[in-house]
């Protein structure tokens, strides 16, 4: 389902807020609460930090719902919001534990060819019973990415908002987040290729 | 073309944004390089993957997180139009006692000089203040709360004082 259309009930949620009508903001945290949750979890990797943030997030929603200008959609407003509190919560934090995405990039050599064969796995991507361990390893990868390009691909890729949405979200030019996201893919095909390879080696 | 570039033109190849002469040239090499083409062909599918398995990469909020979340938060919003009501009858009384001071300034004489001269062009123009002021004057009553419209202009009056300039003489 597009983006567009999971979000179509937003208008009159706005303008109940707005009035603070009964029941508001329980249909806000119905709709949105999952998803804001989700995110928070994919860049924060905590599941307390999450909470606190999602109750940040929806806080700042209720308190500024009147300042909202209809410009960019609710839920891209929402999710700047939630990009903005969970970056503001990791800033400080001590970064370790992600991985080095050059050292997922392809190498090529001096004439711009392949240096390594290019295994193709696309066969083994297809059996159905290995969807959900690939959904875990998935998530595995995407963890390990550093924020600057997990944030672009949770968007862009899960959350599957266009490139243009997720710019206006991050702040960012339409190029960068191109750019930041076809590094966070090059990372994950590499890193899916080498976890499937080890599969075939078992 | 080469591996190499064709890698790094691979999102704008896959999602259609490409000129076509580029296009041409890439669909040339993929076709002769069967590293490229491989290569081309996990990409894609790492994306589509991605996408499919969309619920299984969410994290699922747990319920008792949920509870806690909504019921932290449906309250704090019952209480917050409280506080916006809260803040604008604070602000309310603080006005009211400004004009009190003003109107009491105003009858001992001890307006600023900036404030009375714009106290006496107003009430050159607006004859139910200057009825008002004169009444307030010569009655020596107690000072109470000017009537609404009144209460308006001398709010007005005092808005228009350059900021930081206090309307009494110190």
């Amino acid at each position: 389902m597009p983006a567009t259309d999971r979000w179509k009930e937003d208008e009159g949620l706005l303008e109940r807020l707005r009035k603070g009508a009964p029941g508001a903001v329980e249909e806000l945290l119905r709709l949105y609460q999952g998803k804001i949750f989700s995110l928070a979890m994919s860049i924060l990797k905590n599941e307390s930090d999450a909470e606190e943030a999602t109750q940040d997030v929806f806080m700042t929603v209720i308190r500024k719902v009147n300042t909202f200008k209809g410009n960019s959609a609710f839920y891209s407003w929402i999710y700047r919001i939630c990009v903005n509190t969970c970056l503001m919560r990791l800033r400080g934090r001590r970064r370790g534990d992600t991985v080095a995405i050059e050292d997922f990039m392809p190498v090529f050599t001096e004439e711009g060819m392949h240096a390594s064969p290019v295994d193709d796995w696309s066969k083994e991507v297809e059996r159905k019973a290995l969807n959900e361990e690939l959904g875990k390893m998935i998530r595995k990868f995407t963890e390990e990415l550093s924020e600057k390009y997990r944030v672009v691909f949770v968007l862009s890729d899960i959350e599957g908002l266009s490139n243009e949405e997720t710019a206006k979200i991050l702040g960012m030019s339409v190029p960068a987040v191109k750019s930041r996201l076809h590094r966070a893919r090059l990372y994950l095909r590499e890193q899916l290729s080498r976890y499937l390879q080890e599969g075939k080696a078992d | 073309m080469n591996c190499k570039e064709l890698a790094y033109l691979l999102a704008d190849y896959l999602d259609g944004s490409m000129d076509p002469r580029i296009r041409a040239e890439l669909d040339e090499h993929i076709a002769r390089c069967k590293a490229c083409m491989i290569f081309a062909k996990t990409y894609r599918l790492t994306c589509r993957k991605a996408a499919e398995l969309r619920g299984d990469i969410h994290y699922e909020i747990p319920d008792e997180v949920q509870e806690r979340l909504t019921a932290f938060l449906v309250s704090a919003a019952r209480k917050f139009p409280g506080q916006m009501d809260d803040y604008r009858r604070q602000a309310e009384r603080e006005c009211e006692e400004k004009v009190l001071a003003f109107c009491r300034a105003a009858v001992e004489g001890k307006l600023s000089s900036m404030a009375a001269i714009m106290m006496d062009g107003h009430i050159a123009v607006c004859p139910k203040c200057r009825e008002y002021f004169v009444v307030l004057r010569s009655a020596h009553a107690d000072l109470c709360l000017p009537p609404r419209e009144i209460l308006e202009h001398v709010v007005r009056l005092l808005e228009s004082l350059p900021p930081g300039e206090e309307f009494f003489l110190v």
